[in-house]
């Protein structure tokens, strides 16, 4: 009743949520809800169409895409490509006009009503009237009414450690970083133990060095919590670094024109950066990238 | 040279308060310098020229008609500043429960929206007559008229605010399955505050012309009144010495909204200290 979708993990589930909630996201990497190796998020035949002044316009065209349990998928290409349009599907805040989706087993408006999916957007999106820490709560606050406030609190406080800003529970939105905010929405997607984490370029508006920074977290996030990761980017290093696989979008019309297996050992650091499988990596979704470019409408 | 420079963000309290008055004295001190000369100016014009009294008198004459009659005055501004108190008061509640039904309810703010918009372009202040005619000549006229000026702004910014709240953090609550009313309470709502106090510190204003502009159609006090009828008696300088008291209370009203601005919404950045 509390909380439909962990119904599995049945009588620990006020343990896992509020008392242990490091222990239970470690949990979520074994077969508790959907079983580790199988597709987890699965689109077949996606198309998407806007209509614009009478005229129908395709925005995605003829999408397949299979994520593992587990997984961390980026999608990439230039902008326009959809990538943006294609996330908003799988998470359930676009309907799309042909083909089939779905997450966790379910469609993704019921996977995302269900909790199993937390949103990450390019700006954190935070209220800049409370502080870190009420930000965190404001998911669980409209989905557990009836727990209690301490209670949820708690459970915010051990995301805001999950993210290592415990130190900054109660400063206001306005003086934290941009990294910081982010990681503080991160928190907050992260609270309601979604499987899936669905990330909107989340990175895009920082510096390029608390970008890579930002990186090393998410993978560290990942690599703790099992989470099932779709991570929109434009950046190639980003997208290699971080992922296990890479769809690469182009434009005219939008669609998904290669899948790229990621030949890179986890964990990644630093040096993951100059060794061989990245260079290779990089290179060819550069010129894949280039190409969809230069096919695309600016040819 | 290092260790000194770390230093200074911590060693705070006693230097920067006085550096923050000197700050303020420098802030205001060129205003202070423009006023007084331009007082100065006025009076040495008068005095020259022999401009008579009830066409334009001179600061110092207004000054001592300011003392003379300030017992009157104080009760002209008892009842005014009621006046605008009510009227104001009354303007918020309104513009705030129109904003808020306009934006929950959409058919509400498809009816009545336009119609708001259009009332906005009818020259308010020729309702007086007609508040008059309908409410007498005390208190109730002047705070209709109020309302009709004052409430719009104070609609519209708060109406504002709440459409501005972040489209994706309204998403990422209605995906959760948040009810609109709480979209609202949660987000909405508190958006819209620095908005709302922005619509009010126009309309406070506005709600000192309001009392003054329904004292001239018909009032048997108050500061509005009583610059109509020293002007009727050439008592120039007593018109003077009112306006005076009603800038007066003006910038008293104004500033009581920008402490309650200050106080309650101090996380909007126009409102954050330096």
């Amino acid at each position: 009743m509390f909380d439909i979708h962990s119904s599995a993990l049945s009588g620990n589930v006020l343990s896992d949520m509020f008392q242990a909630p490091v222990a239970a996201a470690r949990e979520s990497v074994e077969p508790a809800r959907t079983p580790a190796g199988t597709a987890q998020i699965r689109a077949s035949g996606l198309a998407v169409d806007f209509t614009n002044g009478g005229k129908r316009i395709r925005v995605l065209h003829d999408v397949n895409l299979e994520v593992q349990k587990g997984g961390f998928v980026s999608l990439i290409g230039p902008s326009g490509c959809g990538k943006s349009t294609l996330l908003k599907v799988l998470a359930g805040l676009l309907a799309p006009t042909e083909g089939v989706v779905s997450v966790a087993g379910v469609t993704p408006v019921e996977a995302v009503r269900q909790r199993r999916v937390g949103l990450v957007f390019q700006e954190a999106a935070l209220m800049p009237w409370k502080n870190a820490i009420d930000n965190v709560c404001l998911l669980m606050e409209v989905t557990h009414k009836h727990r209690s406030r301490s209670e949820i609190r708690d459970r915010g406080m051990e995301m805001l450690k999950l993210v290592g800003l415990e130190h900054a529970a109660l400063r206001m939105p306005s003086q934290l970083s941009g990294g910081m905010r982010q990681r503080v929405a991160i928190a907050r997607a992260l609270a309601l133990d979604p499987e899936v984490l669905m990330m909107d370029e989340p990175f895009g508006a920082l510096d390029a060095i608390t970008r890579e920074a930002m990186s090393d977290f998410l993978l560290e996030i990942w690599e703790r919590t099992g989470k099932t990761i779709v991570f929109v980017t434009h950046s190639i290093d980003e997208a290699v670094f971080l992922s296990k696989e890479v769809y690469v979008m182009a434009t005219n019309p939008a669609r998904i024109i290669e899948r790229l297996p990621i030949e890179l050992p986890y964990p990644r650091n630093e040096a993951s950066y100059s060794i061989k499988p990245f260079h290779d990596a990089a290179t060819h979704l550069r010129r894949l990238l280039k190409e969809g470019h230069r096919n695309g409408s600016f040819a | 040279m290092t260790a000194a420079t770390a230093k200074t963000p911590l060693q705070a309290d006693a230097p920067s308060r006085n550096r923050f008055a000197a700050q303020t004295m420098s802030h205001i001190l060129p205003a202070i310098l423009l006023m007084a000369a331009v007082l100065a100016a006025w009076e040495a014009i008068v005095r020259l020229a022999g401009v008579p009294e009830f066409v334009l008198p001179a600061p110092t004459q207004i000054l001592r008609t300011l003392a003379e009659r300030q017992p009157q005055l104080l009760v002209a501004s008892l009842v005014t500043g009621e006046e605008v108190l009510y009227g104001f008061a009354l303007s918020a509640a309104i513009g705030v429960a129109l904003a808020l039904l306009i934006a929950r309810y959409d058919r509400f703010g498809n009816a009545l929206y336009p119609l708001i918009v259009l009332f906005q372009n009818v020259p308010k202040i020729a309702l007086a007559p007609l508040f008059i005619l309908w409410f007498g000549y005390d208190l109730l006229p002047k705070v209709a008229l109020i309302v009709v000026i004052a409430f719009f702004p104070i609609a519209l910014n708060m109406l504002v605010g709440l459409r501005a709240a972040d489209p994706n953090l309204i998403a990422l609550l209605k995906s959760v399955g948040a009810s609109r009313n709480e979209i609202m309470l949660r987000v909405q709502i508190p958006n819209s505050l620095p908005y709302l106090m922005a619509g009010m510190k126009v309309a406070i204003t506005l709600s000192v012309i309001g009392a003054i502009v329904g004292e001239f159609s018909g009032a048997s006090a108050g500061l509005g009144y009583m610059i109509q009828f020293a002007s009727t008696q050439m008592e120039t300088s007593l018109v003077f010495a009112a306006l005076v008291e009603v800038s007066v209370l003006g910038v008293l009203f104004y500033y009581a909204v920008e402490f309650v601005e200050r106080r309650f919404v101090a996380w909007a950045p126009n409102n954050q200290v330096e």
